[in-house]
């Protein structure tokens, strides 16, 4: 197996902001916990399954409208029956894009992928509050896995290839929050620290690579051919792989069993994911 | 047949009500029969226990029957804990079940999250050319019947092997300690019952888990049978006396066992694990703190 692609320096990818107030952030949990919120499923491409939004902010004012867009943010019905969370984004005075909820249920993953690509070609920031976490749910960048803790706000730059899982559960909660950059941002920004637990993935060797393929031909030869595409797709959060190489891998699954459209479908579904140009 | 559904006035509007008291387990059962019966591999699917007698309450178990072609067989059992994961959810490797009884096949129990719950999911794999066998000896509801391609007699000797070879493989400090994280799961239920008889027994099992356990770890050569010249064999290092230490701790518990006691007996395993077999808890820790979080929450 060739080495993972050397990528940007890790805070590049992902940093800690400033933490928060430990009662604040319980406050907000509740709230995302029992507030009437209308989760929506969107960006299936993009998940396994189990990944829910809903907006606190966004240019409709709709807490159903999840697709994210440029555009000037106010608060969704939703925010009124959360005013700590309403509170704390007004506390910050960013400049907010949009704002949501997201909920990743157990088992549940977001594929490797790039996000922002098909938005406005202007300096924006991704910041995460989670409020709802567990040690088995974490972030993959750059082939190193970081739990994004609680209690304090993080900063990910989505236009690197990342992931995110939830293995095991209980449910993930995080308030994500889009923002331009301006001078509140940068603020904030002035306090990014290096993740204080971040884990490099170890890099597959190539046994290993080859009882995992073992195994995902063994699930598609019964039957189970999801199973073994999912099965393949989880290894980006096992082991530090050269971008794209879950999709490769099964790609090759499918040329392997014959079925040339399968390759066809996921060779498009790396190049739209990864938003690599044609 | 009327039901007394069918009796009722019509203006009584029961279908919501009926839909209320469904079992919580039956999605998961409609998924994981789903998810099951998307291989050709799978002839049939036969639910057991309560959820076939209309007996469940909250802590039922779903329990299946699946016949599988006897060629496909060892491909199926080698599958099935990548499947358990992957699609269904499973925070563990399946345990190879100990307490079933022998219908010529294999049980494993996977303990699923399932909206926010800890589940057990029994799966007795079972060649297809033992099914008509079986159906003699349980009963429950077949959700599944296709008819099997051609059976060899060599596919029925192969599987037959399979089963004898799995059944008989000795289980590994790992297994052992899946095992206990079920028997837990198990007691906690009966307590909840009060179902004391049975909690009795699946204690003892849990305690001859923890001899198992010790002796796979630290005398992995012993020719002797059970609990027999445990002392002899163990007693002479530190690490031994720490285990027959809390190996007393765990017989000299009380017969029957309250929830804290289970408890107390899973964090004695665990750390009697990490000071014996330490290897056997890697890449269990998330799986153990999410099991932990799931029994609080039960």
């Amino acid at each position: 197996m060739e080495d993972a692609q050397p990528t940007a320096a890790l805070s590049g990818q992902i940093v800690q902001l400033d933490r928060l107030d430990g009662s604040l952030i319980e406050r907000m949990r509740h709230e995302a916990l029992t507030a009437p919120a209308p989760w929506k499923a969107e960006y299936g491409d993009f998940q396994s399954g189990g990944w829910w939004t809903t907006s606190l902010m966004n240019a409709s004012g709709d807490a159903a409208d999840v697709r994210i867009a440029d555009g000037a943010a106010r608060p969704t019905a939703l925010l009124e029956h959360m005013p700590a969370t309403a509170g704390l984004l007004a506390e910050l005075g960013l400049n907010y894009m949009w704002v949501r909820l997201a909920r990743l249920e157990p088992n549940a993953f977001l594929w490797e992928h790039r996000d922002y690509d098909e938005l406005d070609q202007v300096e924006r920031h991704r910041l995460h509050i989670p409020l709802h976490t567990n040690s088995s749910a974490f972030l993959v960048t750059g082939g190193t896995k970081v739990h994004m803790g609680g209690g304090r706000i993080w900063r990910l730059t989505p236009t690197y290839a990342h992931g995110v899982c939830n293995l095991l559960g209980p449910d993930r909660i995080h308030l994500i929050a889009d923002v331009y950059a301006d001078d509140a941002y940068a603020r904030l920004a002035e306090r990014a620290q290096e993740p204080a637990e971040a884990e490099h993935l170890p890099a597959a060797s190539e046994a290993e690579l080859a009882e995992r393929l073992a195994a995902a031909r063994r699930l598609a030869d019964l039957g189970y051919v999801e199973a073994a595409e999912q099965l393949l797709l989880r290894l980006f959060y096992s082991y530090a792989l050269p971008e794209g190489t879950a999709y490769d891998l099964i790609a090759g699954l499918h040329t392997a069993l014959g079925d040339s459209e399968a390759n066809r479908r996921w060779t498009a579904a790396k190049s739209k994911l990864l938003a690599l140009v044609p | 047949m009327p039901t007394a559904l069918s009796l009722a006035p019509a203006e009584l509007h029961l279908a919501e009500l009926t839909e209320a008291n469904r079992p919580a387990q039956l999605p998961l059962l409609t998924r994981i029969a789903g998810l099951l019966s998307a291989s050709p591999a799978v002839t049939h699917l036969l639910v057991r226990g309560s959820l076939a007698s209309g007996t469940a309450d909250r802590l039922s178990d779903v329990d299946f029957v699946v016949g599988v072609h006897d060629r496909d067989l060892p491909a199926f059992t080698s599958a099935l804990n990548d499947l358990m994961t992957v699609a269904a959810g499973a925070l563990l490797p399946g345990w190879r079940d100990t307490i079933v009884a022998d219908l010529g096949g294999i049980g494993f129990v996977f303990l699923v999250q399932h909206e926010g719950k800890l589940q057990q999911v029994d799966l007795y794999i079972a060649p297809a050319s033992q099914i008509t066998a079986l159906r003699r000896k349980v009963g429950g509801k077949m959700l599944l019947q296709r008819p099997p391609a051609e059976i060899t007699t060599s596919q029925i000797e192969q599987a037959q092997t399979h089963v004898a070879e799995l059944t008989a493989r000795p289980r590994s400090c790992t297994e052992l300690l899946i095992e206990h994280l079920v028997l837990a799961v198990l007691l906690h239920k009966r307590i909840q019952r009060g179902q004391r008889f049975v909690a009795y027994a699946e204690w003892h099992l849990l305690h001859t888990a923890t001899k198992d356990l010790i002796k796979t770890a630290l005398a992995p050569t012993s020719r002797f049978w059970g609990w027999y010249q445990l002392r002899e064999e163990l007693v002479l290092t530190p690490i031994g006396r720490a285990c027959l230490a809390d190996l007393d701790a765990a017989i000299t518990s009380p017969a029957v066992p309250a929830a804290a006691d289970v408890n107390a007996a899973l964090d004695r395993v665990i750390v009697l694990t990490e000071r014996a077999c330490p290897n056997a808890l890697d890449g269990l820790a998330d799986a153990l703190t999410a099991y932990r979080t799931y029994l609080e929450l039960a």
